[in-house]
């Protein structure tokens, strides 16, 4: 089989530029408050590993311009509401960088995701302002002024469908009487598709996790779905809201947390893709795909262990 | 049409395509530098001094260990050293060598005697000792020593000979296919009739076809069939070309021999042929000399210890500064320079032109290492392993299976040196259990003695309670005889005085 | 509460009932530890621990009579190993023990020797070959570089030979290979 030869930088830059379109349609139904996002975001990851890796005694130069911690900065500047505070990002983005692979010993040798970790971190320790998304358009200077807390956010913020979905639900009103607007949703998660088909094509990424994490949202929805139609939502649903296409092709994907083997990455994203809905539905946080990849990562050694290849002469 | 497939491998291209392949035959070396160390066995002993007139082919050094092969001198001349050189090795260590300057008659010992021209009359013994004592081993680039390794699989069904030269950029092999189709054939001929295998099957690549051509036209042996594979990196490994040929996997620990099969280079045939048929030891061999510094490349067949900057001296080579290695880019070795000699191991020498080396990035666990190994290991696992030196997991994922093919290294984003830390954990692990098995031995050897001195100080004991016994009972018994003597004394006195 | 209570306690009893089944029906006979540490240590049997022999250390760090960082031939990767097996922080060596040497044999000088066998008497391992007024030599695989022959030659013909690596037993060294 002939291999496209790819450095470690490279493969770095290449996703960056893949999530581009993703982002490009998020501008485009909510205005540049993302790329205010992303511009602190990469600055904040950057100042941190040359702290930590100052402390640790390494070299800097090397380890910045492999883009892995550019990557992590865009990957929780996405995730993140466009309109968080500015110390938000910050905060995720340092708690990412310093605890998600500095302490574990750098590029490589890290356990977690570290965006996922910084996620998670600040989902749980701020939740009033990771679930205040943007209902609508901002213009850059709404923006700036929202991010740098000049001035007050109400009236600009809306629930995204999935919030929507759970608390309408546990209002007891059945799906099918909900009003879904998620048109933006369903754009910025084609977006993300095509930017992943784009890895796939340069055989970037390996097509068994995107492939079997979707096939695992879209199996557990469905499940649910023909379990009771009123209760839950369909698959569709699930693959086009929330962030399963980000998860899907940028953020399961991650090699250095992710299982290794073949057959361990379809179990590894197949897991994740379960998980998601589990927790979309009957865990307390509207979108889950932070905690299932957490989840996952931790098991990933036993998965690895298990799924040996058989060895030639054994 | 292969039926057969294996996992791994890459296809890669000639880095230093030629449009025709020659064997070149060049003049005889002014001197040779003969190594004693060859890559299996012990160190061979000289049995030559220094000043001391050798011929051509006469053994120059043996091992008492029946196994392996002697050395014999490759031109006629004079003994000048027996000292050490830097061997061409990874390591840079020195090693024993003895030096021959060449008397430019190339005189030969007498090749009439001991020769088994006529060996479908000889016994399979006899074609063994002489392949053994004409000092013939793996030409491919093992080198193991050809008559152990025939002897073992006597009795297989298949006889492959491995022409595939899967190595990028090497084409020694398809030069002497070319140049000696006829000895290609009879030398298969020869091991067939000693092994007594049913079929010999001649596995080649595709990007061979001159050789094909030549092949097909000189071999009219119904039980020789040559079986044309497809370019691929790996193809040429023993136990991969089994599972590609034939479909069958030689289980961890085991070789070829033991499932049926004996597998010799092209070379190695060519070389048994000259042995037993012409009665010529291993004296020469054909070499590649290319390079991204070398203008065209070229095969020469050689005299075994010619230098390098000798066969340089046949190329054009490049201004600039050059990296040298030896046995390909893939499986072969970095040298620091050209001053080392042809071994019966060298199949090439690689001039190219220095490039800025790449920096080693850390792992980031992609994953395309384990694509792409040929034996279906997972190289990452052991490289984290080999990395903290933790050997005994390493070998528990097979790290004994590797066959250091670098097919791992090559695709690495990350530029790794991968096969670097296999190779450091492989002599890591065989210290190791060298280390235990000394240790245990020492243990037991003390052991021993302090049952011997306890025992000795038993016996010793034992021995001085018996002398303490003894002793008393002559005492008693003198004692008793003195006491019957004072008795018979008063007696006869009294007896004296009435 | 009342439940709290009994369900926690009939919890500890079942547990301590089937630990002590444990302890009882798995026990490992004889006493392995001084097996294990002295299958850490390097058998050299030279006696610079204070202690005639490997085994004999091997009992007294068992029994806590001495430390593990006195044995030289271990260098500072013995005295981690056992601190690893016995669960302990790590000392560094004790130099008052000697130092650590890198591994070598004895070789008699033969134009010397006189056949005293006081060597041979001396050798914890017995890798001496010879007798009295016969030429003694060392038989170098069994030999453990224990030094324990050197003080009792009387004609001081014996010198202690490094072991060089050859080509066959070189062991790369990688650490040039990790990136900064």
């Amino acid at each position: 089989m002939t291999v496209k030869l790819l450095n470690t930088n490279q493969i770095m830059r290449q996703v960056s530029y893949a999530l581009a379109l993703g982002v490009g349609v998020q501008v485009y139904f909510f205005g540049s408050s993302v790329l205010i996002q992303i511009l602190l975001a990469c600055t904040t990851g950057l100042i941190a590993e040359a702290l930590f890796l100052r402390l640790r005694g390494s070299e800097i130069k090397p380890s910045i311009i492999d883009g892995s911690v550019i990557l992590t900065a865009i990957l929780l500047a996405i995730s993140i509401p466009s309109i968080a505070p500015w110390w938000i990002i910050v905060l995720g983005v340092s708690f990412a960088v310093i605890f998600g692979k500095q302490i574990f010993g750098g590029l490589g040798n890290n356990p977690f995701n570290p965006a996922m970790l910084g996620y998670a971190f600040l989902l749980i320790s701020y939740p009033m302002q990771m679930t205040q998304w943007p209902a609508d358009y901002l213009s850059m200077s709404q923006a700036v002024d929202v991010i740098f807390s000049l001035s007050n956010i109400d009236g600009l913020t809306g629930a995204t469908s999935l919030d929507h979905v759970k608390t309408q639900l546990t209002m007891g009103i059945p799906i099918q009487e909900l009003e879904l607007n998620s048109i933006s949703q369903l754009w910025i998660n084609i977006g993300f598709l095509i930017g992943g088909i784009y890895l796939l094509l340069r055989r970037i990424i390996f097509w068994q996790i995107p492939v079997s994490l979707l096939l695992g949202v879209a199996v557990m929805s469905t499940a649910l779905f023909l379990v009771d139609s009123n209760q839950f939502a369909s698959s569709l649903f699930h693959l086009v809201n929330g962030a399963t296409m980000l998860a899907a092709f940028f953020i399961a994907t991650d090699p250095v947390t992710a299982s290794t083997t073949p057959t361990g990455r379809i179990i590894y994203g197949f897991l994740i893709g379960i998980l998601i809905v589990i927790i979309r539905v009957f865990g307390g946080y509207p979108d889950a795909v932070a905690f299932a990849v957490l989840l996952l990562n931790i098991t990933v050694p036993l998965i690895d262990f298990y799924t040996q290849p058989k060895v030639f002469g054994k | 049409m292969l039926k057969f497939k294996y996992n791994g491998g890459l296809k890669l291209e000639n880095p230093y395509p030629v449009d025709e392949i020659d064997l070149i035959r060049i003049p005889l070396p002014d001197k040779v530098i003969l190594p004693m160390q060859q890559r299996i066995g012990n160190q061979a002993r000289p049995i030559v001094s220094v000043g001391e007139r050798v011929l051509t082919g006469q053994i120059i050094a043996t091992i008492d260990d029946q196994r392996c092969a002697p050395v014999h001198a490759s031109i006629s001349g004079i003994v000048v050293a027996i000292d050490e050189h830097v061997y061409a090795h990874k390591s840079g260590l020195k090693g024993l060598c003895v030096t021959i300057e060449s008397d430019g008659k190339d005189e030969w010992v007498d090749t009439s005697i001991g020769c088994t021209e006529h060996y479908e009359t000889c016994t399979a013994n006899t074609v063994y000792n002489k392949i053994r004592v004409s000092g013939i081993v793996g030409m491919g680039g093992a080198g193991f020593p050809t008559h152990t390794k025939v002897r073992l699989a006597e009795g297989c069904h298949t006889l492959i000979v491995n022409a595939t030269e899967c190595e990028p950029g090497i084409t020694c092999d398809a030069a002497l296919m070319q140049a000696y189709p006829t000895k290609v054939i009879k030398g298969i001929e020869v091991l067939l009739h000693i092994c007594k295998a049913e079929r010999a099957i001649i596995a080649i690549e595709d990007d061979k076809q001159e050789a094909i051509a030549a092949l097909n036209k000189f071999c009219n042996n119904e039980n020789i069939t040559i079986e044309v594979m497809p370019t691929k990196y790996t193809s040429g490994a023993e136990k991969i070309l089994l599972k590609y040929l034939l479909g069958i996997e030689v289980p961890t620990g085991k070789f070829a021999s033991d499932v049926g099969v004996l597998c010799q280079n092209v070379g190695t045939v060519v070389a048994v042929f000259d042995a037993v048929v012409e009665n010529r030891p291993l004296i020469s061999r054909a070499v590649t000399v290319a390079g991204s510094a070398v203008k065209e490349s070229k095969n020469f067949q050689v005299r075994l210890g010619a230098s390098y900057d000798y066969l340089l001296s046949f190329v054009d080579v490049k201004e600039g500064s050059h990296k040298v290695s030896m046995n390909g880019l893939m499986m072969g070795i970095e040298l620091d320079s050209t001053n080392y000699s042809v071994s019966k191991n060298t199949n090439c020498v690689f001039i190219d032109q220095l490039e800025e080396s790449k920096p080693t990035k850390e792992c980031i666990r992609c994953g395309l290492c384990n694509t792409v190994c040929p034996v279906d290991l997972l190289p990452q696992q052991l490289y984290w392993y080999s990395k903290s030196d933790n050997i005994d997991k390493a070998i528990k994922y097979n790290l004994l299976d590797c066959i250091e093919c670098n097919c791992c290294s090559y695709v690495c984003p990350s530029q790794i040196p991968l096969v670097n830390y296999y190779q450091y954990s492989k002599a890591l692990y065989k210290q190791q259990v060298k280390e235990k098995q000394q240790t245990e031995n020492a243990r037991e050897r003390f052991e021993f003695r302090e049952l011997r001195l306890e025992r000795n100080k038993h016996e010793r004991a034992e021995m001085m309670e018996a002398k303490k016994i003894a002793l008393k009972e002559k005492m008693a018994k003198d004692k008793a005889q003195k006491a019957v003597i004072e008795a018979a004394k008063l007696v006869h006195g009294s007896q004296d005085d009435s | 509460m009342l439940d709290a209570i009994s369900t926690l306690s009939l919890l500890a009893l079942l547990l301590g009932l089937g630990l002590g089944y444990a302890a009882i029906r798995y026990q490992v006979k004889g006493n392995p530890l001084v097996d294990q540490i002295d299958a850490i240590l390097p058998q050299t049997q030279c006696g610079q621990c204070d202690f005639p022999g490997c085994r004999p250390y091997a009992e007294a760090i068992a029994s806590g009579e001495a430390e593990i960082n006195q044995c030289p031939p271990g260098g500072q990767e013995g005295v981690d190993a056992l601190a690893e097996l016995l669960g302990v922080d790590t000392l560094s060596l004790n130099q008052e023990h000697g130092e650590t040497k890198p591994k070598r044999v004895a070789v008699v000088d033969e134009k010397v020797c006189i056949g005293c066998t006081l060597c041979i008497q001396a050798c914890p391992v017995d890798a001496f070959v010879g007798s009295s007024k016969v030429m003694t030599t060392v038989i170098a695989e069994e030999c453990t570089g224990c030094d324990l022959c050197l003080p009792v030659c009387p004609v001081d013909c014996i010198d202690m030979v490094e072991i060089k690596p050859t080509i066959r037993t070189y062991v790369p060294d990688i650490s040039e290979l990790a990136h900064a």
